[in-house]
């Protein structure tokens, strides 16, 4: 964990700009085994301290590989030089966002090491069970890994604290091969937030769900591919989080609305139906810790649930403190950076669709033909919501009943169209936390999502 | 910047005080100034100063591997002491090794000093040029870097290599805004290591303006067919990294699912691709010079006029598998060009896409891809007729590789990779 160094240093913050500084340490272990044979076993940790400056409404930024005072002077003095080495450059000029209040967040848990050895151990354990009982696979993986990160700031015009985002995953992946020889696979993750200790202390605890994803792949091994067209489907949990994120979220953080997304002409407006309602929550959901739980961000700002859509009406976008200045709204924490020499960039924190009144059941019985779409390997959307996520579990629905599965596909839209055509939505929410969002730099992200009945265009042959 | 050599020259006393008798490691020092441009204007300017070590430590048939940041000599102790303990926790695997001694050398590559006031009036120059040259174009972000380094890479069979460089690098978001109406972002980068050129007229970057500027009306297709695809070279390099990582890569030859298993010396693509990895092509500013397993690193051809010449394995999964190293773990990809001009490519086509994007699930062990047209555009009867939207595109790596049926006599150098056009039938086109 860090100790603080850096405290001290903000006498050296000018009164004339907005300054923060940040001590920053991330840490990484992975331990990967293809076929039972260890193919990565490392560890790295990386730490230093960065300091913003704004003055004018022109950012300078600086950063250094070095955890000591004399090195948070230097990124002080580096920061400014770069402020007005830009303004050199531009005319750009903005007044300064104002201050909206000042304290200290408390930390919120601490990031606890293990040693690689217990990391090895539980991912050989789980390869031995999958060797063990699992006959048809061609190959399998077991991927652990393991990132967090620990962050003393100091703002001088708004909250300082310390805080953590420790979190840790094993991947399993599982390949199979058709009667005919096509190769197919499946994967899944296991984990969340917090140590190694607080998941994998008894691995045998996931053996229930590796046998659940088995039988998924052998399903796959009969899978045929998605008849291509517009269709009406069911969306599962993962697959309305990646929705929330990717095909709505980024539309809606301000940076991206000042780019021109969709989002920009319909704040007010209609863009789903009724029943779609979206938050990015900070830290907590349900009265519980949030997925991946963020409680201040890098500018300072005291980390609050920001609505997204309330009843299909898009009511907000995510913002840093000078967007929200300009869109008259209230910065709630989204200004995030991943390692130390990063600047904070709008980014989503719990992104979530929340849930309905319809059992999954339900949903299913009410479809005479289209998909049941479970699982998705990745997501891309761009300005204008026209998404795309890649299928890898699904199923058809025929006359209300699963039928076979399908071979990875694709599925695409527009999300404020889309999301116009949800008409079921059910009562329980999926959250999922072990990818990183990526925007200039990584982020871990959470994004959950309930089922839902909706018409979408899906790939197939 | 400080001494790397000092840093070596410690790192190896204390492996050396950790009765350490095998290892490798890398020691680097880093500078980053990039300037950060978001809707059209100077918003940010950051300076990062990095160091790197990384190191991987060998007890008997163990192996584990850190990195670090922290290259003072008590963080260089910890390093070890962590390389130390990660080695001791692995299981015993008699493949896992390091390079044979490569002797030593010097590398110098790009140019090792900036001027970033030319650097910023060159920008200013090309936000200038895109407002009077292409007005409905809006350039959302622009990272303009120079990044400046100095590394030393030592191994306990000999190896020694140092390398010094900089280069300045520019990533670039755009799209284009009419009214209320906006297109998808597109993407483009270049490597330059002069600022003599501006900076629009070096990689693809007018190629982009125009497309982005010209999908402003995108129209969408009814029902779906078979057609021909032209592969923009920036999309080519992806279908081709997504190709090896199918087919030809550690995991897939260690795993024992690529199709291509045993197909080396065996045609697997059409006749008129050649697919190389060559970091030592004049066009690539700062191409690879030590692999991650020590080699010094070599230009390796992987396809050959359509024949598989090796599959792309490093150290480790070459002694797993038996079958030869291959001395490269960059991606510095060279495709020869063609013969065919791009407007003759385009001109043949009956009904088919050019594809300037595609987002798509990441396709699986069997090469099925499946995602959306991206920055593309339809071709019907020899002519590119409009934009595209709510497109998709289906079909398979191994065909489509098959299937290619011209390769443009053009092609985009951006400092990272060479790729011409590439033109491919059989690929499903649906529209809603």
């Amino acid at each position: 964990m860090l100790q603080d160094i850096i405290g001290t240093k903000t006498a050296l913050f000018s009164d004339k700009g907005q300054t923060v500084l940040r001590g920053h340490e991330n840490r990484n272990r992975r331990v990967v085994l293809l076929k039972g044979n260890m193919v990565q076993n490392s560890r790295s940790e990386g730490r230093g301290i960065s300091a913003r400056v704004n003055l004018d409404g022109l950012f300078g930024f600086a950063s250094i590989a070095e955890y000591t005072p004399d090195a948070a002077e230097k990124v002080l003095r580096a920061a400014t030089e770069n402020a007005r080495f830009l303004s050199r450059h531009t005319d750009r000029k903005m007044i300064l966002p104002p201050c909206l209040g000042t304290g200290t967040v408390p930390l919120n848990r601490d990031v606890v090491d293990t040693e690689q050895q217990r990391i090895i151990e539980a991912c050989r354990q789980m390869d031995r069970y999958i060797e063990a009982h699992y006959p048809k696979l061609t190959s399998r993986t077991i991927v652990y890994t393991e990132d967090s990160m620990d962050k003393i700031i100091y703002a001088s015009d708004a909250y300082c604290g310390h805080v953590t985002v420790p979190r840790c995953y094993i991947y399993v992946m599982l390949d199979a091969e058709s009667d005919a020889g096509v190769p197919v696979e499946l994967f899944k993750p296991f984990g969340g937030y917090g140590s190694f200790a607080d998941h994998f202390s008894n691995v045998e605890v996931y053996y229930p769900e590796l046998d659940k994803l088995y039988r998924q792949l052998m399903d796959k091994r009969e899978g045929v591919y998605a008849e291509a067209g517009y269709k009406t489907v069911v969306l599962g949990g993962n697959m309305g989080g990646m929705l929330a994120h990717e095909a709505v979220g980024h539309t809606v953080e301000a940076d991206l609305v000042d780019g021109g997304s969709v989002a920009g002409p319909n704040l007010n407006k209609r863009v789903a139906s009724d029943l779609v309602t979206m938050v990015d929550f900070a830290h907590t959901y349900n009265g519980e810790t949030a997925p991946l739980p963020v409680y201040l961000d890098d500018e300072g700002t005291r980390a609050e649930d920001a609505e997204l859509i309330r009843n299909g009406i898009l009511t907000g976008y995510m913002n840093d403190r000078e967007s929200a200045e300009r869109y008259h709204m209230v910065p709630k924490g989204n200004a995030r950076a991943w390692s130390f020499s990063d600047e904070p960039v709008i980014r989503m924190r719990n992104t979530c669709i929340l849930p309905g009144t319809s059992t999954v059941e339900e949903m299913i019985a009410s479809v005479n033909d289209g998909y049941y779409l479970i699982d998705s390997g990745n997501g891309q959307a761009d300005l204008t919501g026209e998404f795309m996520f890649g299928v890898t579990c699904g199923y058809e629905i025929k006359n209300g009943k699963l039928g076979r599965a399908l071979l990875d596909t694709t599925v695409t839209g527009v999300a404020f169209d889309m999301l116009k055509t949800v008409d079921m939505v059910s009562d329980e929410v999926e959250w999922a936390s072990s990818g990183f969002c990526g925007k200039k730099q990584p982020m871990p992200v959470g994004m959950g999502g309930p089922h839902m009945r909706c018409k979408i265009m899906i790939g197939g042959r | 910047m400080s001494d790397m050599m000092k840093t070596a020259d410690l790192m190896d006393r204390i492996l050396a005080d950790g009765k350490i008798v095998k290892y490798s490691y890398t020691v680097s020092e880093s500078e980053k100034q990039e300037i950060n441009i978001l809707n059209g204007d100077f918003k940010l300017m950051r300076t990062v100063f990095n160091n790197v070590a990384s190191l991987k430590v060998f007890s008997g048939n163990r192996m584990g591997s850190v990195n670090g940041n922290d290259i003072t000599e008590e963080g260089l102790r910890k390093l070890a002491a962590d390389g130390i303990a990660a080695a001791e926790s692995s299981p015993e695997d008699e493949c896992y090794d390091i390079a044979p001694d490569q002797g030593r050398d010097v590398f110098r590559q790009g140019t090792e000093q900036a001027d970033l006031d030319r650097f910023a009036e060159r920008i200013r120059e090309f936000l200038d040029t895109v407002a009077k040259d292409y007005p409905t174009v809006r350039i959302t972000a622009i990272f303009a870097s120079f990044d400046k380094w100095h590394w030393v890479s030592r191994n306990t069979n000999s190896t020694e290599f140092e390398g010094f460089g900089g280069q300045y690098g520019l990533d670039i978001e755009m799209c284009a805004v009419e009214g209320d109406t906006t297109t998808g972002l597109d993407y483009t980068n270049v490597t330059v290591d002069s600022l003599e050129r501006p900076l629009i007229e070096t990689g693809s970057i007018r190629t982009h303006l125009e497309s982005v500027r010209d999908s402003i009306h995108p129209e969408t297709l009814e029902g779906k067919f078979e057609g021909t695809v032209i592969i923009t070279p920036w999309m080519a390099a992806e279908f081709i990294e997504m190709l090896i990582d199918n087919y030809a890569a550690n995991e897939v030859v260690m795993n024992g699912t690529s199709l291509w298993l045993d197909k080396v010396g065996e045609q697997v693509a059409s006749g008129l691709l050649t697919v190389g990895l060559k970091p030592y092509d004049e066009r690539i500013v700062s191409g690879e010079r030590g692999t991650s397993d020590g080699y010094r690193s070599e230009d390796v051809t992987l396809i050959d006029r359509g024949v598989l010449k090796a599959h792309l394995l490093n150290l480790y999964a070459s002694k797993k598998t038996g079958r030869p190293v291959v001395k490269n773990t960059g991606f510095d990809l060279v495709v020869d060009n063609g013969d065919t001009p791009l407007a003759d490519m385009i001109a043949s086509v009956d009904r088919g896409l050019l594809l300037g994007g595609f987002s798509g699930g990441d396709p699986g062990t069997n090469g099925e891809f499946s995602g959306v047209a991206k920055n593309s555009f339809l071709i019907e009867n020899g002519k590119v007729k409009c934009a595209v939207t709510e497109t998709m595109v289906n079909g398979n790596l191994g065909e489509l590789v098959k299937n290619i049926r011209a390769v443009s006599r053009e092609t985009c150098c951006d400092g990272n990779m060479v790729l011409p056009y590439l033109a491919a039938d059989g690929v499903i086109v649906s529209g809603k």
